[in-house]
């Protein structure tokens, strides 16, 4: 097991560092030329040239590289002359667009995306297993119509479209709630969930359809099966059958699904952040894109890579635990 | 300019086509030619008397993460020097706060005057005014203005700003067109000296003076931009510094997060008797970053809470133009504003390929300018242009009678076909072929099939090459990779046509797309950048634009508009002309 979960960890490094190196040369194959993005109103080749040199994008792309690498654990010097800054390791870049170290940014938007997630996980993560397992209860009956009708609702809408729904009706029509405007928890516990609660029920309600369906037919198909009819036979309770026998069997395919969507997430809710204006990893990300500015770009793929490797080593870690079928070796 | 920040897609479509402009534009009535001159008198005029209040937080609302530049050598978008020179920068001299023509007229702010010329307006000295300080109570005087002009020639760390210190500033320039001064940063390969003579510092440090390379009638309009403004060299870090800069003004930072807000509150430092300018109402500035653009017009129109005392930066979404402004809802008839933008969008037609003038003239003639308009979104977009300078840069407008008889025949705005047919035919030289460069977004894209099938009619081949929107004047500034016909937008630097005709056509200007090699032109242009008397130079740009107009240059799109609204308790709430922006610094809480 732990012999197991050292390689999974080496391996995820090599991945991530595997992953940079095609950020590097992706970012450099783009058509879009950063230093020609800095181009004010004295544009002209001369100043982008001056602007290519001063971004560091003059170097051949394998001493950009190196820089990078090199930055994160001894640091990097920037500027000329006496205006010179340093960037202390890990030092993950500088953004020039915005004026202001990488590693710093990357550190004060994640945990709002950390929120985020784990918040919207738990809230489409539990009703959706547990509105599952009902419709597969009620199958054939109206109770199950309705319960997958109004998922598939749900997932029908874009998140984009629910969020903007929500945040015109209950914050600008209605006033229920305030303007979202991120804090931490631990500063302002309320205004903090006054904030995160229509992201959260966003995200949820895309999500949740999916496991709703997922968990129905799980349980469906395992209900057939002979073992479950021992179980009945034996007279055990229905809720005990379901809880150890139906559901322990069907859940293999919902933790992999929760993991990987959550480490998804983790990267970036991009569009939910966007509406809410929530200073997360995802929005961080698309100005990182729109701005063409590669130190932030890096950091975010590094970011989301690192989530997924992550997630796929909890959810083979879950098999085992889940299905004793599973060896881990 | 800088390109303005992104909203959606619609605003990149803009920002790429409209990019490189600055401040200002000016007043839709035309007739004030007072109040410009150099040497008209200056008193303490400045203070407005409006009935404001003081008190209470002004909210505004913003789509872009970040203010771009906070710092003054770096800041050049008009709405945003519009806010940091209402609010916690101070300049030598600052546009009124005013609606119309007034409004592009300048008072006194740091300085006691307007400034003073010498005869051939090569040198001009102004005094700063007793009890202006920084933030932390320190005086500022001539030395810390020179030294935040000087930072604009570290042209590797003080990047996007403009760079008329260097342009204009009586200092020599070294073989590849750079200044023999590098900055405050460089202490060796760098004649400071030079720069020591450019700028010179009275005595009492109190009078700044600037050596000029070239006259210049309207350097006091020039000062208005931030770049000439004051830095502590103690708190400058190169970089550093537009996340921190020191106020001047009475408002400092008390909280900066990009991506979510900024907090001014008042700077205690600052001394009300040393400012005439700034009536200082508010008692909080709240900027609110990042917020989704359809949810800020939502905000707005909803008109509830704190949002009565919110405005923002940018204009409204094309989406809620018909509900403010369709029907004419009382609800939105006090509180919003349809008017000119500072830009002209117009094309140009690169004379270095396409030399013969009958062919420029005939593909001005064969555009469908009505569809261009209704492509880029009517009425709202803007209105039919005819010329490179607006009605709003007041003095300097005139109508160019380039639709009329300029070309021998009336041009409606769907073009005239017969006579593009006939400049053709009487050109003696088949039509070449043209290349039309644009950036692409899926209005330009539209447009150019427009432009495609307007010049068709006529006979003119034309092909069609998009460009990577954000790379867009990075490669047509290139003259080895530029075409015949060109998408482009300007507007004015500060409210005189000096900073459109000399830059869009001048052997030296920094945008001239057109390749205008024409001696005659340019040493009129010479001429009039050296009038002194605003009034006849005045009527020299308003020539100067018809003859480029008749050299077909370029054809004018479009005199670009924008629309705000804002919250039911703003007060001093008008189109400013100066900054085509709201009037930050005169803005009061309604209580």
């Amino acid at each position: 097991m732990t012999a197991y979960v050292i390689r999974r960890i080496l391996t995820g490094v090599v991945i991530l560092i595997l992953l940079s190196m095609v950020v590097f040369l992706v970012f450099n194959a783009l058509p879009a030329d950063p230093a020609a993005l800095t181009c004010g109103k004295s544009c002209n080749p001369q100043v982008i040239e001056a602007n290519r040199i001063r971004l560091g994008l003059d170097q051949p792309l394998y001493i950009q590289y190196w820089e990078f690498v090199r930055a994160i654990f001894v640091g990097r010097t920037y500027g000329s002359g006496t205006a010179t800054f340093q960037c202390n390791a890990p030092c993950l870049g500088y953004s020039f667009r915005k004026g202001e170290e990488v590693t710093p940014l990357i550190l004060k938007a994640l945990p709002v995306t950390l929120w985020l997630s784990f918040g919207a996980f738990l809230l489409w993560l539990i009703p959706g297993v547990l509105l599952g397992i009902y419709a597969s209860r009620r199958r054939g009956r109206w109770q199950e119509r309705s319960v997958l009708g109004a998922a598939l609702v749900g997932y029908s809408f874009p998140s984009f479209f629910i969020g903007l729904l929500l945040l015109f009706f209950v914050v600008i029509r209605w006033q229920w709630l305030p303007y979202p405007n991120y804090v931490s928890p631990f500063e302002d516990p309320v205004q903090f969930l006054q904030t995160m609660v229509l992201p959260w029920i966003t995200l949820a309600l895309v999500y949740m359809a999916f496991y709703i369906r997922l968990t129905r037919n799980q349980l469906l198909e395992t209900y057939s099966e002979d073992y479950i009819r021992t179980a009945r036979a034996k007279g055990l309770k229905e809720g005990t059958v379901i809880r150890k026998h139906a559901l322990r069997a069907g859940l293999t395919p919902i933790v992999t699904a929760a993991g990987l969507d959550l480490a998804g997430l983790l990267g970036g809710a991009i569009i939910t952040e966007s509406i809410f204006s929530l200073p997360g990893v995802g929005r961080l990300a698309v100005e990182a894109v729109v701005d063409a500015d590669l130190a932030i770009i890096t950091a975010t793929v590094l970011i989301a890579g690192t989530f997924i490797v992550i997630a796929n080593i909890v959810v083979d870690l879950l098999y085992a635990v889940i299905d004793p079928r599973v060896r881990l070796s | 300019m800088k390109r303005k920040s992104k909203r959606g897609l619609g605003l990149v479509a803009i920002a790429a086509s409209g990019a490189l402009v600055l401040a200002g534009c000016s007043s839709d009535s035309g007739d004030s030619a007072a109040t410009d001159g150099a040497t008209s008198s200056a008193t303490d005029e400045a203070a407005v008397e409006d009935g404001g209040k003081t008190g209470g937080t002004v909210n505004i609302l913003l789509q872009s993460d970040q203010i771009l530049h906070l710092d003054p050598q770096r800041n050049y978008t008009g709405v945003d020097l519009a806010f940091m020179t209402g609010y916690m920068q101070r300049t030598l001299t600052a546009y009124k706060f005013a609606e119309g023509a007034e409004g592009v007229t300048i008072v006194p702010d740091m300085a006691t005057d307007l400034g003073t010329p010498n005869a051939d307006a090569t040198s001009w000295a102004f005094t700063i005014r007793d009890g202006v300080t920084f933030e932390d109570g320190t005086a500022v005087g001539c030395a810390d203005v020179k030294y935040g002009v000087s930072r604009t020639f570290a042209q590797d760390v003080i990047t996007d700003g403009p760079t008329y210190a260097i342009s204009l500033l009586d200092i020599a320039s070294t073989e590849d067109g750079s200044s023999v001064y590098k900055g405050p940063y460089l202490t060796e390969g760098n004649d400071v000296a030079a720069f020591d003579q450019a700028i010179t510092c009275s005595e009492d440090n109190k009078t700044i003076t600037f050596n000029l390379k070239r006259p210049a009638g309207d350097f006091n309009y020039t000062v208005t931009l931030t770049a000439f403004s004051p830095v502590p060299a103690a708190a400058d870090t190169g970089e550093g510094y537009d996340n921190a800069p020191v106020s001047s003004g009475p408002y400092k930072i008390s909280e900066y997060t990009k991506g979510q807000r900024m907090v001014l509150v008042r700077n205690e430092a600052w001394n009300p008797d040393s400012d005439d300018y700034r009536p200082a109402y508010p008692d909080e500035v709240v900027v609110q970053f990042s917020l989704d653009p359809s949810a800020i017009d939502q905000r707005l129109i909803a008109d509830a809470g704190d949002d009565q005392t919110a405005v923002t930066m940018a204009g409204l979404t094309p989406e809620s133009l018909a509900t403010v402004f369709a029907g004419g809802d009382p609800r939105f008839a006090e509180r919003s504003v349809d008017g000119f933008d500072p830009y002209v969008r117009y094309y140009t037609i690169n004379s270095a390929k396409v030399p013969n003038k009958m062919h420029r003239q005939a593909i001005v003639v064969a555009l469908n300018r009505a569809e261009l308009l209704t492509i880029a979104g009517g009425d709202f977009a803007g209105t039919q242009g005819d010329g490179v300078i607006k009605p709003n840069l007041a003095t300097d407008y005139a109508e160019s009678g380039m639709w009329t008889d300029l070309f021998g025949g009336e041009v409606p705005d769907a073009g005239n076909v017969e006579l593009a047919k006939q400049l053709i035919a009487d050109s003696g030289e088949p039509m070449p072929l043209i290349t039309f460069d644009y950036p692409q977004t899926p209005t330009n894209d539209k447009a150019a099939a427009s432009v495609q099938a307007s010049l068709a009619a006529a006979g003119i081949e034309v092909k069609l090459n998009p460009i990577e929107a954000g790379q867009y004047y990075g490669v047509v500034l290139d003259p080895e990779q530029q075409n015949e016909l060109n998408s482009a937008g300007w507007g004015p630097d500060w409210q005189n046509a000096s900073t459109v005709i000399p830059e869009l056509f001048g052997a030296n200007g920094g945008f001239n797309l057109s390749r205008v090699d024409d001696a005659e032109f340019e040493a009129l242009v010479q001429t009039a950048l050296g009038t002194v008397d605003r009034t006849a130079q005045a009527d020299q740009w308003k020539e100067l634009n018809k003859y480029a107009m008749e050299q077909a240059w370029a054809v004018p799109t479009r005199f670009g508009k924008i629309q705000y609204l804002w919250g039911s308790k703003v007060g001093n709430a008008f189109l400013w002309d100066a900054y085509g922006s709201l009037p930050f610094g005169d803005l009061y809480v309604m209580q």
